[in-house]
Order: C-alpha cells, then structure tokens, then sequence
C-alpha cells in the first residue's frame, strides 16, 4: 500500500442511493485518469479524498493519510470542483487570491502566485473581470489556477476540460502535463474518455460506484480478450476481403458501413494483425487503410461495463 | 510562428498561521456584504433609527418616567428600545441567515474547506463577520446615547461611562445570543430565505405570542420563552430598573445557555457536515 490513493472497500451512501460500492483501487504516481459515465462516483470519491465526505465502510487514504477532517493535509492538495466557484463578483485575480489567502500565503505572495497561476492557464488577460462573466472555460481555468497555485503534491481536479474551448483545453492539458512532470501528481475525472489519453495512460475506470478496471490502457486491453476488437479496413473491394477473411476462425462479424468499407470483430487482434499481411499478399486486394475505431478508452469502458 | 506556454515549476512559500486564514474568510465575507444594497440600507436604518430613538426617549424619559432619579436607571429605556428587536431581526434575516446557507447554496463551501482550514475557524469567522453588524444595534446606539447624554450635561461622566460599561455588557449578550443562533439557523438549510424566516419565528412569533398569553393567563412565567423578554429583564435590572415582570437570574440563564447550546450544535453540525452536490 505505498500509492498515492489507496482505497480498499470504500463505500459511501446518500441515504439509500449508493455512491461509492467497494470501491477498491490504487492510484499510482503522476497522472491518473478517474473514468467514468455520469453518476458514476466520481465526485464522490475525490469529495471523500479531499475529506469532505466520510467513508460509510472501507478505508480510503490520500498521500498515506485519511483525508477525513485532516487539515494539514489540505495544505499538500489543489482541488478542481466540477460546478462550483466562490464568488461571482470575485475578479479572476481577486478569487484566485483569497483562495491562497485561506491557505496562509502572505498577501504579496497571494497577488504573485495568483498572476502566474492565472497566466499558466492562460488568464492574464481577464484575470480583471469578475469571474461572473467567464465562460464556462474560463472558470474551469480559473479554478484549476486556484488548485495549483499554491504549489501543491497532488492536484485532484473534477471533469477540469468540462466546456474548456479547445485553446483552453490546451492550456489546461499542457498545465497538468508540466505539473506532473515537475513530480507532482495528479487525479483527474472526465467521462469524455478521449481526452485522458492525452494526458495519461494511467487510468482507473469506475462505473456504478465501483472499480472495474485499474492499470495501464494497455494492460486493460488484456483484461478483454473475450470481448472483440473492431477494425476498420478501407478497400476497394470490402465483398472479397470479407471472403478471404473468412477462414480466420478467430472472427465474429462482418459489416460494410460505407462501400469502399470492411468492419471486420475479432477475439484475437493480435492473430488478427498476424495474419492479415499474408492473406492481403495473397490475395492481391488492394488495402488503403486500417484503422481500429475502438482502440481507445471509449471502447475500453464500453467493453467492460457491457 | 511559435506558441510558447508558461510552465509549472514548483515553490515552496512560508504559510501564515491560523489567525490570517480566520481574517481571509472575514474579508471576503465582510466584502460581499458589503456589496449587498440590502444589507447595506438595513445597517444603515438600523444604526441610526436605534441611536436617534434612543436619544429621543432618554430626553423625553423625565416624562415617561416622573419623579425617578435622574441616574442610572434613566439609561434602561434606550436599553428596551423596540427598535433594537426590529432591526437586529431585520439584520440577522438580511445578512446572518445566508451567511452558511449561501455557501452551502453556491457549494462556495467546497472551496473553502478545500483549504487548509478547519470548520471551527470557518464558523469564527463567519460569528466574526456577523457580530460587528449586529452591535450596530445591539450596542452603538447605547454607547452613543449615553455619550450624547454626557457631552450635553445631561447625566455626569461617572453615570454616562457606567451606563457606557453596562450597555456593553448587555448589548454584547444579545449580540452574542443572535450571532450564535442566527448561525445555527443559517446551518441547518441551503436556502437562506428558510433561515431568515426561522429568525423572524425567533424573535416575533415568540414575543408576541409570549406577551399576549403571558397577559391573557396572568402568568409571566410564559415571557421566558422570548429572548428579547429574557433579554430585556437583564437590560431593564443591569441598569437598575425595574418593572420587566421576570426574574432576571433565570432570564440570564436561558439567554446564555440557548447561546452556548446553539454555538456548540451549530459546531457539532459543522463538523459533520458532508458537502455533498448533485
């Protein structure tokens, strides 16, 4: 148990709805993506990581410490609400500074870091207004400015690219980047599962309150073996490929969603990568391109949660 | 053309201690009230209606009270001022009730218990936001009054700055009873408007109710159950009066004792709090 989350059997309700079911996952150094639909827990566990809520059943700790109440704790965090700010009448600078403020900084420390902070997610130029005019992007960099501001071990951050633009996503990919590489580590949530695999390898994925897969992308994959993998095969000739294909016993279906298209389902790709140079050269038939259209978190979690 | 983002480097910065912390969120509350036309005009009217009425009623006093001594006890009339129970209802509704329940509302409380503060110091400061507005009621018209008494001739110094000592005391316990209790109401919802009624249930639907049978069954004992009758017997006998109808030990017990329940559930509730959004 030497992760920067440990949790075992961690269970949590909300009167008679279950928000976290056993949950039991390690998380390790660097970045690790939280994945999962709506409703899934997410925000549930990071609420109970930063110790606003309390465990029912289980043990959950934070950089070896149960966050339960633990305030020097808070000090080593930076947390990212999904929703909430403080005060719309706040400017960017203005929220960014109380914030650290509530941390102990000095003010003229607070009016420092909070610039850089801001200028680190790309803020300066509106870190005057009053952040009841930001854009739902803007917020989300306005609150992960606040989160690192003040130099913290771990960054938990909920659903942080959650209606960024994409030149805030940029900034808010790139910022999570340079933080981690610079040793910190962070936890990250998203139900938009492309957008972890920028960032990250490192996922766990949780689906009705529960751990259902942790670990690499790569690793997960093993984990679904039975399930098949689709490829996506551009040819001229998508009627006769199929035909050829057909004697590879590993496949399961066969479909033709464009004309010059083949969507072949496997239980094995790596024999299906194997022996498909062979029966192309042997059959003469012109390939233009492969590609998987589920090799991606996407499929991972569509995989595994059925 | 090349993009050149800032990066992330890591700094460790020398953390102020708990009392600066306690001061930030002071500061940020005091400031959003502050913005608030309604809290504004409600402090305002407060502060200068119970000062001027209590001025007015100490110069008229000989006529209110013929024959009394001209001491100490002139100074128990501003004391039971009913504009005191009008606006420090008015201010715990406009501004204490949504001090919590705001927080809770806007989830603005995830942020602050993100930092590195306890809810203790949460509740202090949210007491230390609430408590300066509420003695602009509760005690400056005092103080004021018996300033203006002094500078005029009216009362000599040795009385003024007695009744000054005393009004400080006494305007303090009602200070300190709303502050708390208004807290606890302001804790127990996320709508502030729930609150705020439940301040206006405290204070007239207690008095009122409480006056009108405590005459009907000839039985004072009933006033007890008003804070502001409670609080008017430790006023009306702190400056020597007399005539509030209830012993003022007993009132005193109740006024401190509702505080110190109401302070410590309100912590108790705090420190059990789960944010929990949707």
């Amino acid at each position: 148990m030497n992760g920067v989350v440990e949790a075992a059997g961690v269970s949590k309700w909300y009167g008679e709805v279950l928000g976290l079911n056993a949950f039991t996952a390690s998380f390790g150094k660097g970045i690790t993506g939280l994945v999962g639909p709506n409703g899934a827990g997410k925000s549930t566990l990071f609420k109970l990581l930063i110790g606003q809520l309390h465990s029912d059943q289980g043990k959950i700790t934070l950089l070896g410490e149960d966050p339960w109440n633990n305030v020097p704790l808070k000090r080593r965090l930076g947390y990212c609400p999904e929703q909430n700010q403080l005060y719309g009448w706040l400017t960017g600078q203005q929220f960014v500074e109380t914030l650290l403020r509530l941390d102990g900084m000095p003010a003229a420390n607070a009016r420092t870091e909070a610039t850089a902070a801001l200028k680190i997610v790309g803020l300066s130029d509106a870190a005057q207004r009053p952040t009841q005019g930001y854009s739902r992007g803007m917020r989300q960099r306005a609150k992960l400015a606040q989160a690192l501001a003040h130099h913290p071990e771990i960054l938990i951050l909920d659903e942080p690219l959650s209606g960024a633009d994409p030149a805030g996503r940029v900034h808010i990919l790139q910022t999570i980047s340079d933080f981690a590489k610079d040793g910190g580590h962070v936890l990250m949530s998203t139900h938009v599962l492309y957008e972890i695999e920028r960032v990250t390898n490192n996922i766990v994925l949780i689906h009705n309150g529960k751990a259902i897969a942790a670990g690499n992308i790569h690793a997960i994959r093993a984990l679904i073996d039975t399930h098949p993998h689709a490829v996506r095969i551009e040819t001229s000739k998508p009627r006769q490929l199929a035909q050829a294909l057909a004697r590879m016993e590993h496949l399961v279906s066969f479909e033709f969603p464009a004309a010059d298209t083949l969507l072949v389902r496997t239980r094995k790709p790596d024999a299906f990568y194997k022996e498909l140079p062979q029966i192309v050269s042997d059959t003469k038939l012109d390939v233009r391109g492969l590609e998987s259209p589920d090799d991606s978190l996407d499929a991972v979690f569509r995989y595994l949660v059925g | 053309m090349s993009i050149t983002l800032p990066t992330y480097s890591r700094l460790e910065i020398p953390l102020l201690g708990r009392r600066k912390r306690v001061w930030a969120i002071i500061a940020t509350g005091l400031r959003k009230e502050l913005r608030r036309p309604a809290a504004i005009v409600v402090m305002a009217l407060g502060a200068a209606f119970t000062t001027i009425t209590s001025i007015v009623l100490l110069f008229f006093a000989p006529f209110f009270l013929p024959g009394q001594a001209h001491d100490l006890t002139f100074f128990a009339l501003p004391a039971s001022n009913g504009f005191v129970l009008f606006f420090v209802t008015l201010m715990a509704a406009v501004i204490g009730s949504g001090l919590i329940a705001d927080d809770m509302q806007s989830m603005a409380f995830t942020l602050y218990l993100s930092r590195p503060i306890t809810q203790l110091d949460y509740l202090l400061a949210k007491a230390a936001i609430l408590a300066p507005l509420i003695s602009m009621v509760t005690i400056l018209p005092l103080l004021l009054t018996a300033l203006v008494a002094a500078l005029l001739g009216l009362f000599s110094w040795t009385i003024a700055l007695e009744a000054m000592g005393i009004s400080l005391v006494v305007g303090g316990l009602l200070t300190l009873f709303y502050t708390t209790v208004t807290l606890f109401l302001s804790s127990l919802t996320r709508r502030k408007g729930i609150a705020a009624a439940a301040v206006f249930a405290v204070n007239f639907g207690l008095t009122v109710p409480a006056g009108i049978l405590a005459d009907q069954i000839k039985n004072p004992a009933i006033l007890y159950i008003a804070p502001w009758n409670n609080y008017l017997a430790v006023a009306i006998a702190a400056f020597g009066a007399s005539g509030a109808g209830i012993d003022w030990p007993q009132a005193l017990s109740i006024l401190l004792g509702v505080t110190v329940l109401a302070a410590i559930v309100t912590y108790i509730r705090m420190k059990a709090v789960e944010v929990i959004s949707g």
